[in-house]
């Protein structure tokens, strides 16, 4: 859905983008998290057409974002951090007047403004103007707008931003059923617990570049951060363990005590079967086996916390 | 085309703007200024005959009253016409509601155009409420009707370029009042920049040459003048002080070329809009 190779967008004063490179497949849910500065708005400003990139190829839904960018509109919806409304207009002819920018005809124009009040729950304020909402429904309602015209891929910029905690619940449950319906999400934002609980996969960007963890060459994300923690709960002697590890390349304990160990792998969930399955054949009696990635949170700090030490 | 014509910006930009307050105040307090010019304009006539300098006949009012009108209006609409196109899309910038515009499905034109129809039909809104006193100066004679209409096409041309120039300062920045300031500016320049020139090239060339009444100064002393916007009205004046300006399709293609220039510019600048989001 989303190809982007060498991006690179020039500002004065050195922000932009440096060589950043992602794919998003159209099954995903991707959230792009950095520090401030970090590029992730010119990143999706760039994705939804609004900016050019001084280098580089960028492609939505197979459309280069610079040469068509009409195609690009018509298959994304972009959310901005803090996107405008027509306070002056009512909720129906905020949606009509949308509809009628993406170029909808009836009757699918119809279907979609009654879909999109639906979406939002608006559909009792309808006539109300967009002025007296609260900012979680002129939240919703932005979502509902951005989503008219049935994208394929939502881009959204910090879509929680203002919202209480009940409102970002509501988004992050609609942003999950929106994945689940089909439509591809790359969603940039600072509230990491939101991002693990709905994100299919995380990337990093810091000074317009991809970033590994730790640190900050310029090797993908996805690739170093796939390592598995598993805690091992067992009886008898740790012997076996050092047997299995032996087996598995990159494997190596990371705590020991009595009848526990904490063992990490690179890989993922096969990787963590393939250990378990090593332990068991060199004769532990494993009493306890859970394997967990390391939270958002600490793969966070370890890929930006030396950039604030 | 038929985007141009079936464009929703046009709808959304008037029903906006018939939602502001000023949306009846300002055809109300044009009018009034109107209605004060045309009562001071035949009292003054009048008075002429009462003060015993010459007989005044019912033409004499119905041009005086014309006249009034019609340099009343387009100095009026001259003072409004930045007001409605200068922040069209400024407005848009600082409600960052234009992220939403440019990633529709609505070009550029199509944006440029729903605010340029919205704020000069506004305009021609003020324009058409003062008909009727136009009219007034029909009941006393002294007017043709190709004057009214060549009086009225004139001004719609020049608020049509002038709507284009405030679009353009709108599209090149960022605030409002900045956007606004530069278009007065220009509409300053080319009422009063060009008058002042034309006087001091007028009065060089007076020096060397005599002035019949009636026969005014050649082409090239008129020039700056073609930029003026009360140019192309003094020009249809069929009266003997303004038999002198004779060229008013040389200031209508000036004015239409002025408009075209920055209804381009305008556009390319909302094209790259992005960088000022």
């Amino acid at each position: 859905m989303i190809e982007v190779e060498a991006l690179h967008k020039t500002y004065r004063g050195g922000r932009g983008l440096h060589g950043f490179s992602f794919h998003l497949e159209s099954n995903e849910l991707v959230g792009l998290v950095g520090p401030n500065g970090a590029g992730k708005t010119t990143l999706i400003k760039i994705l939804a057409t609004l900016i050019p990139a001084t280098s580089g190829k960028a492609r939505v839904g197979g459309h280069d974002v610079a040469a068509e960018p009409h195609l690009v509109r018509a298959v994304a919806g972009y959310l901005p951090d803090i996107a405008g409304i027509y306070q002056d207009l009512r909720v129906k002819e905020f949606l009509e007047f949308f509809a009628d920018a993406f170029r909808l005809k009836e009757p699918k124009r119809s279907a979609a403004i009654q879909r999109a009040l639906d979406l939002s729950g608006l559909q009792d304020r309808a006539d109300e103007y967009v002025e007296n909402l609260s900012l979680g429904w002129k939240q919703r309602l932005l979502l509902a707008k951005t989503l008219l015209h049935e994208p394929k891929l939502l881009l959204l910029d910090e879509p929680a931003t203002g919202l209480d905690p009940l409102a970002r619940i509501s988004l992050r449950e609609q942003l999950k059923c929106l994945h689940s319906e089909g439509v591809a999400i790359l969603i940039s934002s600072h509230i990491l617990s939101d991002l693990e609980d709905m994100c299919t996969r995380i990337l990093f960007i810091a000074d317009g570049k991809n970033v590994a963890e730790p640190g900050g060459s310029a090797v993908p994300a996805e690739i170093s951060e796939a390592r598995i923690q598993c805690e091992i709960g067992f009886q008898g002697s740790p012997e076996p363990a050092n047997q299995a590890v032996g087996k598995i390349p990159g494997a190596r304990v990371l705590e020991r005590k009595d009848g526990f160990l904490l063992i990490e792998v690179p890989g993922g969930a096969a990787e963590a079967s393939s250990l378990l399955q090593a332990l068991l054949n060199a004769g532990m009696v494993v009493e306890h086996f859970d394997a967990r990635g390391p939270g958002l949170e600490e793969r966070y700090r370890r890929a930006f916390g030396e950039r604030h030490s | 085309m038929k985007r141009l014509i079936t464009n929703p910006m046009i709808n959304k930009e008037l029903r906006q703007r018939l939602r502001e307050r000023r949306a009846w105040l300002l055809p109300t307090l044009y009018l009034l200024i109107l209605a004060g010019t045309v009562s001071f304009a035949y009292y003054m006539t009048t008075d002429a005959e009462t003060r015993g300098q010459r007989e005044v006949q019912g033409a004499d009012i119905g041009l005086a009253i014309f006249m009034t009108v019609v340099f009343t209006q387009i100095v009026a609409l001259l003072l409004m016409a930045p007001v409605f196109s200068a922040g069209a899309i400024t407005i848009e910038k600082e409600q960052r509601t234009l992220t939403g515009l440019l990633t529709s499905l609505l070009s550029v034109t199509q944006i440029w155009w729903g605010k340029f129809v919205a704020a000069l039909l506004y305009l021609l809104l003020l324009l058409l409420s003062a008909l009727p006193m136009l009219a007034l100066s029909f009941a006393f004679g002294g007017v043709e009707p190709l004057q009214l209409v060549r009086a009225t096409g004139s001004t719609v041309l020049v608020l049509a370029a002038i709507c284009c120039i405030g679009l353009w300062c709108s599209a090149t920045f960022r605030r409002s009042i900045h956007s606004t300031a530069a278009c007065y500016g220009i509409v300053l320049v080319l009422s009063v920049v060009t008058a002042v020139v034309f006087g001091i090239l007028m009065s060089h060339w007076s020096n060397h040459h005599i002035l019949l009444r009636g026969e005014g100064p050649p082409a090239y002393v008129q020039a700056p003048l073609f930029l003026n916007p009360l140019y192309p009205l003094l020009s249809m004046m069929d009266d003997v002080d303004f038999r002198e300006f004779v060229y008013p399709t040389s200031s209508w293609m000036l004015f239409t070329a002025m408009g075209c220039l920055a209804a381009a510019f305008a556009m390319r600048r909302l094209k790259r809009g992005g960088d000022q989001l």
